[in-house]
């Protein structure tokens, strides 16, 4: 087991970097399954990975805001919810769930310290632009890369080598509808993912009618998300057509208003 | 204009993109990062040590993009870096601040809200039906789209140069794509709180017959009912009433929502409700 626990702590370290350099690994869904795979239980991690991944759908950078930090979540919970749940994907899923929330917002607390503490950058970035060395500054993302991996891999084994025991027995003694409560939850919390994505992207009232197409071309015509998808491209092409159009008809209107404006006073 | 920076140095350029993020920190956000990524360029450039070291200076300052948006203002300045007298380099600059909010703006609406919900729902449903595909189609589209655009944009941005901020101011190329993915955005998302959200009550009303006394002859269930009107109504409901929670919050308190509505779904299914 120990082996098993460095080896995913190994994996954090390497994800906690791909997710501030090349980013290839940075969703739920892609990161559960890999975990279940080292644990040996593929199946768990898809299912955690599918619920995860819809239930932060809306979550994500925006700006210097600073979004839970999805990627020690999912680590931390996916590997707890296996090893303390013995085969019951349901029991796994909820447990995951349940743990995804506290760990990604405790992990944040981390990556914020970490960006105070890479402030210090600046005045050796300041050092190296006055000398102009250019070959120095290739050392730069080092100390605060091997900052950031740690800032995933060291709370992963801490919550995996001391939480597995205790996150085991507190899942035996949860009574059976908290579990149940649980499971049902996974299915909703998605909302706020989604309101999450409609504050962002509602920025004019007149958007809210695509959002009811949408959702009116899924619940009642039954689309799936690709040609639904194909379909909004041909919503998207013609209201952007429509707008810069009406915003030149606008235009042209003053214009054409002042003409007219112009020629009744030749009169 | 000649341009000198060959293939190999755009590489070179694409990698130390990739890394960029790796110094974000609260003072100029990705100003080190930023400086980091375009040195090599300068170094080529500017034979004088002084004026690389007034480049290099320059490029310390505030800077923060969306990282398809960094390809692009990396590559333009580069090209820019060329091109430009000694007197007109503080329109570089300008141009950075010009160009890093719309980009930002489109990088976000274009891949976080819009492509990573399309493959993320396409990935999950395939994962929740138990098959190894979801994650790898995910993966493989995501990065297409996530490596792919940054390296386009490097090699595009840097053949462009200035044209491409002439180009834009014409066409306003950057706000209609911002609108177009806009709107496929929220109707996929409009299409995701039917597929995805699961909102059901085991509830029943029965109607017993007054005359005979029996209770339950006719039962009906409010699910069913509530199906025929419209179906996915309480997923809708749901998500349009947290939508005015974080509204209410502007959006800051969403993992305070997230505990309190498990806390809910569980003392609603205790009662039967949900």
């Amino acid at each position: 087991m120990t082996m098993t626990i460095i080896v995913i702590t190994l994996i954090a370290f390497i994800l906690g970097i791909d997710d501030v350099s090349t980013k290839m690994f940075r969703r739920p869904l892609l990161i559960a399954p890999i975990i279940g795979f080292i644990l040996g239980d593929v199946q768990a991690g898809l299912a955690i990975g599918a619920t995860l991944e819809i239930m932060w759908m809306g979550i994500g950078n925006v700006g210097a805001y600073m979004a839970p930090d999805l990627i020690t979540g999912t680590i931390i919970s996916t590997s707890l919810a296996i090893m303390s749940t013995n085969g019951s994907i349901e029991t796994a899923v909820a447990t995951a769930i349940t743990l995804a929330i506290p760990t990604s917002i405790l992990a944040q607390q981390l990556l914020v310290l970490i960006q105070t503490i890479n402030v210090s950058l600046n005045s050796w970035a300041k050092r190296l632009a006055d000398n102009a060395d250019v070959k120095g500054t290739f050392w730069l993302i080092y100390p605060p890369a091997l900052l950031t991996g740690a800032a995933r891999a060291v709370p992963t084994f801490i919550a995996l080598y001391f939480g597995a025991g205790a996150i085991q027995s507190a899942v035996d003694a949860l009574p059976t509808f908290v579990i149940n409560g649980l499971e049902t939850a996974g299915s909703i919390i998605p909302a706020v993912g989604i309101a999450l994505l409609m504050l962002a992207m509602l920025k004019k009232f007149e958007l809210w009618m695509f959002l009811i197409l949408g959702f009116v071309f899924s619940s009642y015509l039954g689309l799936d998300i690709l040609p639904m998808t194909l379909i909004a491209i041909v919503f998207a092409y013609f209201y952007e057509m429509i707008t810069r159009k009406t915003a030149a008809g606008a235009n042209g209107a003053n214009e054409s208003s002042k003409n007219t404006g112009e020629e009744e006073y030749d009169l | 204009m000649e341009q000198k920076l060959t293939k190999r140095d755009l590489w070179k350029l694409f990698m130390r993109l990739n890394t960029m993020r790796i110094t974000l920190n609260y003072e100029t956000l990705q100003g080190v990062g930023f400086m980091r990524a375009i040195a090599p360029v300068l170094e080529k450039t500017y034979t004088d040590k002084e004026e690389l070291s007034d480049a290099m200076r320059r490029h310390t300052q505030f800077y923060n993009s969306h990282v398809n948006g960094d390809a692009v203002i990396l590559a333009v300045t580069a090209a820019m870096e060329e091109s430009t007298g000694p007197d007109e380099k503080e329109g570089i600059n300008s141009l950075k601040t010009g160009l890093m909010g719309p980009l930002a703006g489109l990088g976000d609406s274009l891949i976080k809200f819009t492509w990573v919900p399309i493959i993320g729902s396409i990935g999950a449903s395939l994962a929740f039906s138990g098959s190894i595909i979801g994650p790898i189609l995910m993966f493989i589209l995501y990065n297409i789209v996530n490596i792919g655009l940054r390296y386009y944009a490097i090699v595009y941005g840097y053949k462009k140069g200035i044209g491409f901020l002439n180009d834009n101011q014409e066409s306003n190329l950057i706000q209609r794509i911002s609108t177009m993915a806009n709107v496929v955005g929220l109707m996929v998302v409009g299409a995701l709180i039917s597929t995805i959200i699961k909102v059901q009550t085991p509830l029943e009303i029965s109607t017993g017959s007054s005359v005979t006394g029996e209770v339950g002859e006719n039962v009906i269930a409010i699910q069913e009912m509530l199906d025929q009107i419209m179906p996915s109504v309480l997923s809708l409901a749901v998500t349009i009433t947290v939508y005015h929670v974080l509204k209410k919050t502007k959006g800051s308190h969403a993992a305070m929502i997230i505990v309190i509505m498990m806390l809910l779904t569980i003392a609603l299914t205790y009662f039967g409700i949900l």
